[in-house]
């Protein structure tokens, strides 16, 4: 039962912490991101890897979204959202190895429950990730309804969940 | 039924991206360890974290054996490991940010193998940490066998810091 376009997207609770803006050393308490009443009336793009601080996700993925993200936000994209199979203090980490501030929400599924409700996870065991990570995809979302939904054919490359893409259909 | 001082610390594989002096930027591929293959007629100093990128973890427990690795290994320790219930590339990844280099093994515990077969793991789901974490502890292991085991009892770093390892050195 994987999601597609057309459906509800899932109500499930992440985790992320925000971007402290006046200490970015220091962390403020971590939130819970509501994908049900923190996306009601917003249109979002959700991008899930398999991997924080992994190659692919590192080297290009990330790096496009944050590059991109104010384009992305003039085409009326109010979130972008960076999820993954990681807990929320490693996304944060991430997000701050990358230069995220507050361009991008980095959240974390750790309990793994938007890769149950979406049928997005996939076996990573033989790259040392894991048998149940979320794959690499990239969502729009309207007002809690899946408007695109793109899912890399082979999880190692970035072709149609590139920033770009996303862009070429906002 | 956790693991005891005396008990042969259990056979499971664990993961690690092996540190590349000639690119010390780029994560390796990950490659399998077997406990009992890699420690036999070692001995090892173990510490558990339960998060890489962690405040407690991050500030306290992981500092103190990365500046203290080297005085560890003077008194007669082979390997100075860090285990986490992270993945791979993250305990890669934690380890560069403490410059670690090769001093002290990043092994990801990810599956939570090596955790449950030694009953030392809690459950983060509240937390939204994932429903099996690595306990905070410290163990010296002598050809296989438990030397000391210095779980923490609460928030913070004590008997599992390298200080209260060397002690027992």
């Amino acid at each position: 039962m994987t999601i597609k376009a057309g459906d509800e997207f899932p109500q499930v609770q992440l985790k992320y912490i925000p971007f402290n803006a006046t200490n970015p050393d220091a962390c403020l308490s971590p939130q819970v991101l509501d994908t049900k009443k923190d996306f009601a009336g917003k249109k979002v793009v959700v991008v899930g890897v398999p991997g924080a601080f992994t190659p692919t996700c590192s080297a290009q993925h990330l790096p496009a979204y944050v590059a991109k993200a104010d384009e992305i936000k003039a085409k009326g994209i109010d979130l972008i959202v960076f999820t993954s199979s990681n807990d929320f203090f490693v996304l944060s980490a991430w997000g701050n190895s990358a230069g995220v501030e507050d361009k991008i929400i980095m959240a974390g599924d750790a309990n793994g429950d938007l890769g149950r409700a979406t049928g997005l996870s996939v076996d990573f065991s033989k790259f040392g990730l894991g048998s149940q990570r979320l794959t690499r995809f990239a969502v729009v979302i309207d007002d809690g309804k899946v408007e695109h939904l793109f899912t890399e054919p082979d999880p190692s490359d970035v072709t149609v969940t590139s920033a770009d893409n996303i862009l070429s259909v906002l | 039924m956790a693991i005891q001082v005396g008990d042969t610390i259990p056979n499971t594989v664990l993961t690690y991206a092996p540190y590349n002096p000639d690119h010390a930027d780029v994560c390796s591929a990950p490659q399998p360890m077997n406990t009992h293959d890699a420690f036999k007629g070692k001995r090892v100093v173990l510490f558990a974290v339960p998060g890489a990128f962690t405040p407690t973890c991050s500030e306290t427990h992981m500092p103190e054996y990365a500046t203290r690795a080297a005085e560890i290994k003077a008194k007669n320790v082979d390997i100075v490991a860090c285990v986490a219930s992270n993945d791979p590339f993250v305990m890669d990844a934690w380890g560069k940010a403490h410059g670690v280099k090769d001093s002290v093994l990043m092994l990801s515990d990810a599956n939570g193998e090596f955790g449950s077969a030694i009953g030392l793991v809690n459950d983060g789901t509240k937390m939204r940490m994932g429903p099996i974490r690595l306990a905070r502890f410290a163990m010296i292991i002598n050809d296989l066998k438990v030397e000391y085991l210095g779980v923490e009892p609460a928030r913070g770093v004590t008997v599992s810091g390298a200080a209260s390892v060397i002690a027992k050195l």
